[in-house]
């Protein structure tokens, strides 16, 4: 009789315990799963825009004229580091990779889903200012999502700038 | 409970026919059917374009083809003296849609550019709209298709690929629509007629189907339009198609199609 309780309450915690830990996982995965994933080298923003204010475009250098900033190839990154810093370790993976004639394998950060369509292109064109979505950048040292990227989020954007046509659903969606 | 009148009104409103007064746009599609030889190059263009699948023989056997535009055959007399005709059908963009009436989650609505449109993040699947439609040219997607491995790099990044149980239709290529206009805001004007083109339209090689902006009047198609072969499908049922089809004529005067 006894142990048999003691199996019902082993079970009951096994259900409640396996739940908790279920929501608590999808909560993790919603709201604060790879904000600050780690990037293959650690790039960093504060040293890069920060301190030597390198301006965005200068590398992120599609913003003004396609759906995505573009993230610099490898040959962007050695136009200056062959020359500067070369003895830091960091570079020297740089250039390895640039060596061995291979991309650099970076985490994306900012990930909108298939069916979003979002374009660099209108929201630089319109005067938006970088930093409005991606945070202040140059004082990242690893680059962080501040925004949450979700549709609520987008919105009351559109509905605070009043823009055109900004609350119909095939501005956005594809 | 006044609040929930209020929220009752305003959902009332989004069901009246014509919901929004004034139309930036009304796309429309002019279809000369004298010139149509059913080669169906727009059929294949509209799969290519919106990531289409290609559902197999078992699922076409249950009429469950994926095609968003048919062409549909018409024979006429017996064997040594028949006319064939051909009237390529697809969404007809209604401005007063029958399909929108029924959905209980909103997700087709009428946008500011006079397009039907479906919203596939919101559609559940009831089934509804596909019941109303008068034209059968709404598509539901029974399972969750994929293409093999090599073809999987051929989608179109423009369009999302549907999953199981989502309604669709022809968009009249929207999202070159919505490149053409990006373009055009770009350069600060309006979008120019003829800038547009649909895939259908791009594709087919006589030249049959027209795209342009109907509330222009200077457009082609509005020009299209007078003609006085013009017959739209199902008018009978008011629902305000914004596809005009012009009628075949034959030698002897016969339509020889459609109508």
């Amino acid at each position: 009789m006894n142990s048999l309780s003691l199996i019902k309450q082993l079970i009951a915690l096994v259900i409640v315990g396996g739940a908790a830990f279920l929501i608590g996982y999808g909560v993790n995965i919603t709201y604060f799963y790879d904000r600050t994933p780690e990037q293959p080298i650690e790039f960093s923003h504060k040293i890069h825009a920060g301190d030597n204010k390198i301006p965005c475009k200068y590398c992120h250098l599609y913003v003004e004229r396609s759906r995505v900033a573009g993230v610099p190839n490898v040959q962007r990154c050695m136009g200056c580091h062959k020359i500067i810093k070369t003895d830091s370790p960091l570079i020297q993976k740089l250039t390895s990779y640039w060596d061995k004639k291979e991309p650099i394998p970076w985490v994306k950060v900012h990930n909108l889903p298939d069916y979003v369509h979002f374009t660099h292109k209108r929201h630089i064109k319109a005067g938006l200012d970088c930093s409005l979505c991606h945070g202040d950048v140059a004082s990242m040292s690893r680059i962080t999502r501040v925004a949450s990227l979700k549709m609520g989020w987008c919105l009351s954007c559109h509905e605070k700038r009043e823009v055109k046509n900004g609350k119909d659903c095939w501005t956005c969606h594809k | 409970m006044s609040v929930l009148n209020s929220i009752g009104e305003k959902l009332k409103s989004y069901r009246v026919p014509g919901y929004y007064t004034k139309f930036d746009h009304r796309w429309g599609m002019v279809i000369d059917l004298d010139r149509c030889n059913g080669c169906e190059a727009c059929v294949t263009a509209c799969y290519a374009e919106n990531n289409l699948p290609v559902v197999g023989e078992k699922d076409c056997a249950n009429s469950r083809a994926f095609s968003w535009l048919r062409v549909e055959r018409y024979v006429e007399g017996e064997y040594p003296d028949v006319k064939v005709g051909f009237i390529p059908i697809m969404c007809h963009n209604c401005a007063k849609a029958p399909c929108e009436t029924g959905c209980p989650v909103y997700a087709t609505y009428h946008n500011q550019d006079g397009l039907n449109v479906q919203v596939y993040n919101r559609c559940v699947g009831t089934f509804t709209c596909a019941t109303y439609c008068p034209y059968d040219v709404r598509r539901f997607n029974w399972r969750t298709y994929r293409p093999d491995k090599p073809l999987d790099e051929q989608l179109n990044p423009d369009v999302t690929v549907r999953e199981m149980g989502v309604m669709e239709k022809c968009t009249f290529c929207i999202q070159r629509i919505r490149a053409g206009k990006d373009n055009a805001k770009d350069e600060r004007r309006g979008v120019k007629d003829g800038e547009i083109t649909p895939a259908c339209a791009q594709s087919c090689p006589t030249g049959a189907i027209t795209f342009g902006d109907l509330n222009d009047p200077q457009s082609m198609v509005s020009k299209l339009a007078l003609s006085p072969r013009r017959y739209r499908l199902l008018e009978e049922l008011n629902t305000d198609p914004s596809v005009i089809y012009l009628k075949r004529v034959a030698k002897d005067g016969s339509t020889g199609t459609g109508e």
